[in-house]
């Protein structure tokens, strides 16, 4: 069988999102996440004034960038990409300098003091490699996320992206982030 | 349409991608990878049945080497909707919590002090028999009170105070949805469940359904809300995440919901815009209640809940306009005022006149599955009347499951006898009852306290005498039927062994039962139980089938309509659906809703609500330490301008007090409440110090609420209470 070549995505309805926390909760299980860390969170926007007033959630974590800068800055190699677009740290390689997390444009690194090294979201790469997808994409209540190959012409995120309107985080970066957000 | 969305999951795993198949790797699990430990160590998957809050949610526990890794949705549970929320995540914790309850304890110090002596389950039993026995003997089986809380071990704990005599169990219903049971019953005969997938229509009077998460309503509602496919309009004094995912939104003025749905009501007649053929063929009362509710105008709505006449107007045809597939959703812990009951009596009410009833997007019965039951020896019904006089009281009210505040009341006075025992299963009246001080005296004038829980509650660390019960994903327990638009039989079984000296409930009943001379009536272990129980399921080869997959559902599509017979004959007096209620008239309560305006806070105070966020619903979930990182100390909300008035800055510490309690936490101060209003979240400021995470962090809610009840079910009235707020 030939190998084809993938490019793992996520599409994310952040209007669906109520803030539950089930994904962070079960990333922190799946991940084995230190309590103070997290790999994933929602931010919050509130605005208004009684009683015109709006709330806004918004699903952040590592955007397994195209071009990853913390790939770019990490002097070790520890930070690197698997072929499917996937970005990883390498622990034995990391040293823990941290350059990593300043040139993330997505605050999506943590220090885990522990074991003095970086750490982020990993796309939960051993359930995808299994045939699962990533626990927070699983857990969730109202199925905010979509995780998919964009190589695949059938995968749904394919169907949203073509379909819906969507943005894409700090696109000047020139990071080419990989998670989308639909309008 | 009306299809349960199943995912890409369900269908890799029918299809065998099973493991074993590709080796995991493991880059993202630090601890194996530089400690070395293996990632080839055995792993198991084993369904069962969460128990963080009373959804009863499907999950599958990854299990390795013995230890509970992680708990994933099962897709096959239409009611669970293939997720698990962040508390079912979180039950990881709750296994390998360190503040766990460990082993059986008998107080040594005084009440409240904290002082435990480590006891053998002998001891624990011999020490609460003995006990329960001298209360027994002095004021007979009545003197002793049996309380507990939802779950399915909960039987067996009722049935020992049954057997031994008392009259006296009380559940948790009238702490949080008796009201709703009891109007919907009272209209209909049954209480139906929402189809919210397929509504196009919703109302919600502060149900707050995306954060107090129901299954599947939450996920159905903020599918068909976000989807464009129903429209949800939504009334609470605060700015929920509800209130934000709405189309329309209105901080009504607290205690007038009854006002705005009776003037639904009166418009809907008024214009003609009922169902004119379904309240003819199926319906009681129509013409009493067209005249009752002349007097409900939108214009004198408009006074009452600040709403604007117009909008209630527009509202009104709308939601008539939608017809069957409108909804005004009922909600759970319905337990705000003195007149709840009358308030969801009205929403049955409109929601009967619009003909919603048994429809795809409207309210449907609950569909049953037959089960099969374990025949245990029956005991002599206990020959005392109850102590809280449910029969004259609250004539009513579901007799099993008890007034709780009643009751109370009556225990503090002694009348009509006293009840000197108290037993306790995984329930905590410390919280979960208004005015903690009052419940404190309860405590006080026990001789006897037994609780039965995983964890040191308030109440346990109260108790004389604790029995440490296992958790969920420790034990088996019985089969549950859960009843609905998409009926489901779920079965929670043992995932891994009991890591401390615990027990699950039924042994701990069967051991006090034996002391008791009780014996005979528990005589069965929990295995033979659960197999009388598969034995009248549905399911082809049902215990392998409930083991292999911990969950079956009736498969295809909901039957709706199959009431909407004419000759159908409703479980009420008249045997139709009753707008007017001549049960209810000679109960001696209002048989049409009666509108009285509520006492409104005045300048100088405030009035107390309550709620949820998604992670902490219940007090026992603040000590659990994957959700305490979302919120380590309740607040209390407060608008900025009273909070300007008051000199109170965001973060600072204020006291909130109350006729009955005062209690000091830090001020929200936000937009997101109304002026007259404050709020602050349940589960904080425990007594317990085994609940290290929130003893003595943020407040309880329970010492500053003060004590009122719904007077037709004997709901406890939550949003009664009047508060003053200052600088600590």
């Amino acid at each position: 069988m030939a190998i084809k070549k993938k490019r793992y995505a996520l599409v994310i309805d952040s209007r669906k999102c109520i803030n539950c926390k089930a994904c962070v909760v079960a990333c922190k299980a799946e991940n084995k996440v230190p309590v103070g860390n997290f790999r994933n969170r929602i931010n919050e926007e509130r605005k208004g004034e009684y009683p015109k007033l709006s709330i806004n959630f918004e699903p952040e974590q590592c955007h397994h960038c195209a071009d990853p800068s913390c790939v770019r800055v990490c002097p070790t190699g520890a930070s690197w990409q698997r072929k499917d677009g996937i970005v990883l740290v390498n622990y034995d390689e990391c040293i823990g300098c941290r350059y990593c997390m300043v040139a993330c444009p997505y605050d999506a690194r943590y220090f885990n003091e522990e074991e003095g090294v970086v750490d982020k979201c990993t796309f939960c790469s051993h359930r995808v490699d299994k045939g699962d997808i990533p626990a927070c994409v699983e857990t969730c209540p109202s199925k905010v996320r979509v995780f998919g190959d964009l190589e695949d012409p059938t995968a749904r995120i394919h169907e949203l992206l073509s379909t819906r309107r969507y943005r894409v985080k700090e696109p000047q970066t020139g990071n080419g982030p990989q998670l989308y957000y639909l309008l | 349409m009306g299809t349960i969305r199943m995912d890409r999951r369900l269908f890799l795993k029918s299809a065998g991608a099973t493991a074993g198949a590709v080796a995991a790797t493991q880059v993202g699990c630090l601890r194996y990878f530089k400690k070395g430990r293996s990632s080839a160590a055995e792993t198991k998957e084993i369904p069962t049945t969460c128990e963080l809050c009373p959804n009863k949610c499907s999950a599958i526990a990854v299990v390795e080497g013995g230890f509970v890794k992680k708990l994933n949705p099962n897709p096959e549970n239409p009611k669970s909707r293939d997720m698990l929320c962040a508390r079912g995540n979180a039950a990881i914790k709750q296994v390998y919590d360190p503040d766990r309850i460990k082993q059986p304890m008998i107080r040594v110090g005084a009440r409240g002090e904290g002082k435990w002596k480590p006891v053998s389950w002998d001891e624990a039993f011999d020490f609460a028999a003995k006990k329960l026995s001298e209360v027994k003997d002095k004021y007979g089986p009545q003197g002793t009170l049996w309380s507990s809380t939802e779950g399915f071990q909960e039987v067996f704990f009722k049935n020992l105070g049954l057997a031994f005599g008392s009259p006296n169990i009380v559940r948790h219903p009238t702490l949080c949805l008796a009201s709703v049971n009891l109007a919907y019953s009272a209209t209909f005969g049954t209480v139906p469940s929402f189809d919210l997938l397929n509504s196009k229509f919703v109302i919600m009077s502060g149900a707050n359904r995306f954060e107090s998460i129901i299954t599947p309503d939450t996920m159905d509602l903020i599918g068909g809300v976000m989807e464009r496919k129903a429209k949800l309009v939504y009334l609470d004094p605060r700015f929920t995440v509800t209130a934000a995912k709405a189309d329309e939104w209105y901080p009504i003025k607290p205690g007038s919901d009854l006002a705005f749905i009776l003037a639904m009501i009166h418009v809907i007649i008024k214009e003609g815009r009922h169902s004119k053929d379904f309240v003819a063929t199926y319906t009681t009362g129509f013409d009493q209640l067209a005249e009752h509710v002349k007097q409900y105008t939108p214009e004198w709505a408009e006074k009452e809940t600040e709403i604007p006449a117009a909008d209630i107007v527009r509202i009104a045809r709308e939601f008539a306009d939608a017809g069957a597939r409108a909804l005004y959703y009922a909600g759970r812990r319905s337990s705000w005022y003195q007149n709840d009951f009358q308030m969801r009596r009205a929403q049955a009410i409109l929601n009967a006149i619009v003909g919603n009833w048994d429809q795809m997007g409207g309210m449907v019965p609950n569909a049953k599955l037959p089960k099969g039951e374990f025949l245990f020896m029956p005991w002599d019904e206990p020959k005392a009347a109850r102590v809280d006089e449910i029969e004259t009281a609250f004539p009513l009210a579901a007799k099993g499951d008890g007034v709780y505040l009643k009751l109370r009341e009556n225990v503090l006075s002694g009348k009509p006898y006293p009840v000197k025992g108290w037993m306790v299963y995984k329930q905590d009246p410390m919280n979960s009852l208004p005015d903690q001080a009052k419940t404190m005296k309860m405590i006080e004038q026990m001789d006897f306290i037994g609780v039965i829980d995983l964890q040191m509650s308030d109440m346990a660390w109260y108790a004389d005498v604790v029995f440490p019960e296992s958790a969920y994903l420790e034990r088996t327990d019985p089969v549950e039927v859960m009843p609905g638009i998409w009926p489901a039989v779920v079965y929670r079984q043992q995932v891994v062994k009991p890591i401390h000296d615990t027990k699950p409930n039924l042994e701990i009943v069967q051991g006090l039962a034996k002391r008791l001379g009780l014996s005979d009536y528990f005589d069965y272990t929990i295995d033979q139980w659960v197999e009388a129980e598969f034995k009248d399921l549905p399911i082809p080869m049902a215990a392998e089938h409930m083991k292999k997959h911990g969950v079956w559902a009736a498969s295809g599509q909901p039957s709706y309509g199959k009431t909407l017979n004419p000759e159908h004959r409703f479980v009420t007096k008249s045997g139709k659906i009753e707008l007017f209620s001549e049960r209810l008239q000679e109960a001696g309560h209002d048989p049409l809703p009666v509108y009285t305006a509520q006492p409104q806070p005045r300048n100088d105070q405030f009035r107390l609500i309550l709620g949820r966020v998604g992670y902490f619903t219940h007090a026992n979930q603040s000590n659990n330490v994957w959700l305490h990182e979302f919120m380590k100390e309740n607040d209390l909300w407060i608008n900025p301008k009273p909070a300007e008035r008051l000199g109170i800055k965001d973060g600072s510490y204020i006291t909130v007090t109350s006729s009955v309690g005062s209690v000091k936490l830090k001020a929200r101060v936000t937009e997101e409440i109304r002026p007259d209003c404050v709020f602050m979240l349940h589960g904080f400021g425990k007594k317990s110090k085994m609940q290290s995470l929130v003893y003595n962090v943020g407040a309880s809610d329970a010492v500053i609420l003060e004590t009122a009840w719904d007077k037709v079910s004997g709901n406890a009235a939550f949003h009664e209470t009047f508060v003053k707020v200052a600088n600590a």
